[in-house]
């Protein structure tokens, strides 16, 4: 457990964490580096990265529907928002009816997201202390002086994995181009390594190949990528918030990925004719004229930008009552939860939400608004359960806070 | 090839076509209909009536990955040292129709791919070392026989058109008049009409930006919509494309009721998943509203977003119902298929004996691609391994290690060997099958849906698939396709009638239909787990004869008995749980098991998970 929080921990966009967890690796990485990567070889291995950065400029898709201009579905924008705030709350899944703007959604984030600051042109999306880190411990590599180290600010990456994806081109390989022209091993990066830092989505990811998913598992638990092949052996950091959905009846989450998911969204068609009218509306105007609608929208958007970006400064200050933990473990106990992971998204979660409402102390009024969010996945399934896992939850909650106000 | 304008009948498909053409951001038209019925030759005839040079392509039903999303193309790439990237059928479908015949038997993980395509309108290659991205915007045509099995509701989401399934019992008398109409015809006039047609269509897209929608009207399909309680919001969007395109069609500029009514048909009713009751719309909606926060009844109108004024909201609320009556009372009471509930089950087919064809069923399932595996674990994909293999020839030949190797031969290592990856669907398929006649019908329900939730919770690990099989009354009911959801069968296992005869043997017969579905579409392990006293009192002619509901005794054992022996001889594996106290019992429920050679249990008031590890035994 304690190692899942240090592993998230160090995909926090929190400088101060990032730099002190950095520091405290750095021994361990160094020597995980020494292994055959030869000298010789290691100006191929760049000068592929550098080059691998083509088809991913290439992959400007086209525009997605404004993420403010979304009618209802309330809890799967807001779980994608907290994601943003605090990363370490471990993605979300989106589950629910066809034709409900899941994908709309989650294809719409990438214009919220804010900027991060990465080494320039790195394809591994790193922060200046990992690059350093990491290229320093290389054998026989010159010690990289941090401040000569250049520089980008870029937006979040968002990084769709389809799910006819290949292993090769999800984790990275052999650049075959260069193989074949001049016979040259190098190192072609995958979407694993364009996700650092940022969002990894899946669509019907309850349809994701098993040997993706066990792929995806493993480097979700460890935070890098390890590829060895043809006497190359790569490893890179590999951090991303996985965002996954899909229709429940279009088959079932295995279960180990279902418990990585830190937030669970669920999402139903909407039944309110004027809602519905609304979607309808706004949906024809942006098909008429998708920039003009874009245009339309920007003040919205930055204005959301802005208040997640807020939010993330604010997050270092916000803090907790013991006795807001204690009815938070109690909750978790009393729905019967196995294993911390319930108890730490909750927490985080709480911070991150409370920090979006621009507060900086969380209460068992945040815990109310997204413990369904965190929990529903989490409960035991009975067969026969006719009950919610959401309304349970909400009973349990009441009982919690009953009790906590009785013992006030 | 028979030209659009000669096809006779099948006019709702045409219209649909048309539409489509009009609009191709409908997506799609999607036509089920029975063999011969001539749906293929009106998917490929549609063709003729776009503009020329549009891409029409073809799916073969047994495409690989690679065809279908791209890849490389290795001839060129190793004749030229560059890598030439292949465009995939989807791809190559771009700005043109996709046409499947028998969309019902895509594999699924095609079905997934066309469905990617469809949300994006693009491809995302990322196989093989490539990472590109092809446009792949194009119209789904699909046709298929519904007694093939069901369409991926996934799928059918993204298709603005369900042309409503029809019987089409006057095929041959069609046909005739087809034959006819093609000798006396010239073929210039039908060149002439092909052209004439095109050029409607062509007017009729620009017309479309000047065709208008009322907002009534806009709510009149919306309240339609929840009404028939279709799911998901993006069939509102297709519903109003689709009379705008009608309208559009007319030379029209605003929407009238024939169109309003034409999209309803099309679009809505064909996913509807339950009957609209004529008083109680209003009452019915507030039903299916998530509680409202505040008791307040009106909670529906303050949920209208603020730029729109209340009174103007209430106005038009007392207009809408009564124009969504008479829309839907049109459009749905006179049109509706046999069955509105499920137009894929619209067809019930008639006992057919023996015709099997499913050759294929031994192997395990479909190629799909090669992956990267051990040598032994599976069949080696030679071709693939070769290319993995060929890019590393120059520089393992300069290997030390390889010296003394006779030139011109291939080194091949271990990491390049690729095995052929199945499409595994090596599952089991459990038929459960529950007898829902008599008294003790609602404790075996329970203990059927128990078993049922508990074995599709562990279904992922063993990629096992469930199906449930009522039977009651006249004939057996299948309440659960084969299915790995939890969701789904907890959702269509809670309302389950009980009471009446023993259709045992139409509950046979079902499911052995279902099982030989499921065999085409790759699941060879099939267990039939019965929850029965075996005692069947109805015969298998009372589900399509009325009046055969009596038989004597012996001819329904007969019955019973040669269905129960084909299954057998099918593979197809048994169990019988009898779960009745029963002290009249004369031994039916074992025989029962004998003939299906199958087990037999006798356990009363067994507990869900009793009945889980009987099957899995």
């Amino acid at each position: 457990m304690t190692q899942t929080v240090k592993a998230a921990k160090k995909s926090s966009s929190a400088k101060a964490t990032a730099s002190s967890e950095a520091k405290a690796k750095a021994p361990a990485q160094a020597k995980a580096k020494a292994t055959p990567v030869a000298k010789a070889k290691a100006p191929a291995v760049t000068k592929a990265a550098t080059e691998a950065k083509k088809p991913s400029s290439k992959k400007k898709q086209a525009l997605a529907f404004p993420f403010t201009a979304i009618v209802g579905q309330e809890e799967m924008k807001l779980s994608l928002i907290l994601n943003i705030i605090d990363p370490r709350i471990g993605g979300v899944l989106v589950m629910g009816h066809r034709g409900t703007g899941k994908s709309t959604t989650v294809r719409a984030l990438a214009e919220v997201l804010p900027l991060i600051t990465r080494v320039k042109d790195d394809i591994y999306n790193r922060t200046v202390e990992q690059y350093v880190e990491a290229e320093s411990g290389k054998k026989g590599a010159a010690a990289i002086n941090p401040d000569d180290v250049k520089t980008e600010q870029i937006p979040v990456p968002v990084v769709d994995l389809p799910l006819g994806a290949t292993e090769d081109r999800v984790c990275g390989t052999i650049d075959i181009e260069k193989a074949l022209t001049s016979g040259v091993k190098a190192f072609e990066p995958g979407l694993l390594a364009q996700s650092n830092r940022g969002f990894l989505y899946i669509d019907e990811v309850n349809l994701l190949d098993d040997h993706l998913v066990d792929v995806l598992l493993d480097v979700a638990a460890s935070g890098k990528n390890v590829v060895e092949r043809e006497g190359i052996s790569i490893r890179h950091p590999a951090r991303f918030v996985l965002v996954g959905s899909g229709n429940p009846e279009e088959g079932e989450l295995r279960p180990q990925l279902l418990d990585r998911f830190g937030l669970h969204a669920r999402i139903i068609t909407i039944n309110d004719v004027a809602k519905r009218v609304d979607i309808v509306k706004r949906r024809r105007e942006y098909d008429e004229d998708p920039e003009a609608y874009m245009k339309k929208c920007t003040r919205e958007q930055q204005k959301l930008q802005k208040k997640i970006v807020a939010a993330q400064e604010l997050l270092t200050q916000v803090s907790m009552d013991d006795k807001v933990l204690t009815d938070i473990a109690r909750l978790c106990m009393s729905l019967g939860i196995d294993g911390h992971r319930g108890e730490l998204t909750i927490t985080r979660t709480a911070y991150a939400f409370a920090a979006y409402k621009g507060q900086t102390t969380v209460t068992m009024e945040h815990v109310k608004e997204i413990a369904g969010l965190c929990l529903r996945h989490r409960l035991r399934k009975d067969p026969l359960e006719t009950v919610d896992a959401g309304e349970k939850i909400d009973r349990e909650l009441a009982k919690v806070l009953g009790e906590a106000e009785a013992t006030a | 090839m028979i030209a659009f304008t000669d096809i006779v009948g099948m006019d709702l498909a045409k219209q649909a076509l048309m539409l489509l053409a009009v609009d191709p951001s409908l997506g799609g038209v999607v036509i089920p209909s029975a063999v011969g019925s001539g749906k293929s030759t009106l998917a490929r005839a549609f063709a003729g009536i776009l503009p020329e040079e549009t891409p029409f392509v073809e799916l073969p039903l047994n495409v690989t990955e690679d065809r279908l999303i791209g890849g490389v193309d290795l001839e060129a790439t190793l004749a030229s040292g560059q890598r030439v990237v292949q465009h995939g059928v989807l791809s190559k479908a771009h700005k043109g129709v996709l046409y499947v015949d028998s969309l019902s038997l895509l594999d699924s993980s095609a079905v997934s791919h066309i469905m990617d395509a469809m949300s994006r309108g693009l491809v995302l290659v990322e196989r093989e070392g490539l990472s590109e991205v092809h446009p792949a915007n194009f119209m789904l045509v699909g046709t298929y026989d519904p007694s093939d099995g069901e369409v991926r509701m996934g799928l059918l989401d993204r298709i603005g058109i369900i042309v409503p399934f029809t019987a089409q019992n006057d095929y041959r008398a069609r046909k005739k008049i087809v034959n006819i109409v093609m000798g006396t015809r010239d073929q210039e006039d039908t060149e002439d009409e092909l052209r004439m047609l095109r050029g409607l269509i062509e007017a009729a897209k620009e017309q479309l930006l000047r065709v208008s929608m009322t907002n009534e009207q806009i709510k009149g399909l919306i309240q339609t919509a929840i009404s028939l309680g279709v799911e998901g919001n993006r069939v509102d969007i297709f519903a109003i494309r689709a009379a705008i395109a009608s309208a559009a069609l007319a030379q029209r500029t605003e929407v009238d009721d024939e169109d309003l009514k034409l999209a309803v048909k099309l679009v809505l009713v064909p996913r509807a998943t339950r009957m609209p009751e004529r008083e109680a719309t209003e009452e019915d909606m507030a039903q299916d509203q998530p509680p409202p926060e505040d008791e307040e009844p009106e909670g529906e109108d303050e949920n209208a977003p603020p730029d729109e004024p209340d009174a103007d909201a209430e106005e038009e609320q007392e207009e809408t119902p009564d124009m969504i009556e008479e829309l839907m009372m049109d459009s749905i009471e006179t049109e509706l298929p046999d069955n509105i509930l499920n137009i894929s089950l619209a067809s019930k087919k008639k006992a057919k004996s023996g015709s099997r064809g499913e050759a294929l069923n031994n192997r395990r399932g479909r190629f799909v691609r090669a992956q990267e595996g051990e040598m032994k674990s599976g069949k080696v994909a030679l071709i693939p391994t070769l290319i993995s293999a060929a890019p590393w020839q120059q520089s393992r030949r300069q290997d030390k290690k390889m010296a003394g190797r006779p030139a011109g031969a291939l080194i091949i290592n271990k990491e390049d060997v690729k095995i052929k990856k199945f499409r595994d669907k090596s599952g089991t398929l459990f038929i459960f099958m529950v007898d829902a006649s008599g008294s003790m019908a609602l404790n075996r329900m329970r203990q059927a849906k128990g078993a049922v939730a508990s074995l599709l919770q562990n279904a992922y690990v063993h990629r096992d698939q469930v199906a449930l099989i009522s039977f009651r009354g006249k004939q057996a009911q299948v309440l659960l396709p084969p299915s790995q959801s939890v969701d789904r069968a907890k959702r269509e296992l809670d309302v389950l009638p009980t009471g009446g005869g023993t259709p045992l043997a139409s509950a046979l017969f079902t499911g052995w239909e279902t099982a030989k579905q499921a065999r085409t579409k790759g699941i060879s392990q099939i267990m039939f787990v019965m929850i029965t006293d075996g005692r069947g009192n109805i015969p298998l002619q009372a589900a399509y004869e009325p009046n055969a509901e009596k038989a004597p005794k012996e001819e329904l054992e007969k019955e019973i008995e040669a269905l129960a022996l084909s299954i057998q001889a099918d593979g197809v594996a048994s169990i019988v749980i009898d779960t009745q106290m029963n002290y009249l019992s004369r031994g039916e429920a074992p025989k029962l098991a004998q003939k299906l050679g199958g087990r037999y249990f006798y356990m009363p008031n067994a507990k869900a998970e009793q009945i889980v590890e009987a099957a899995l035994s």
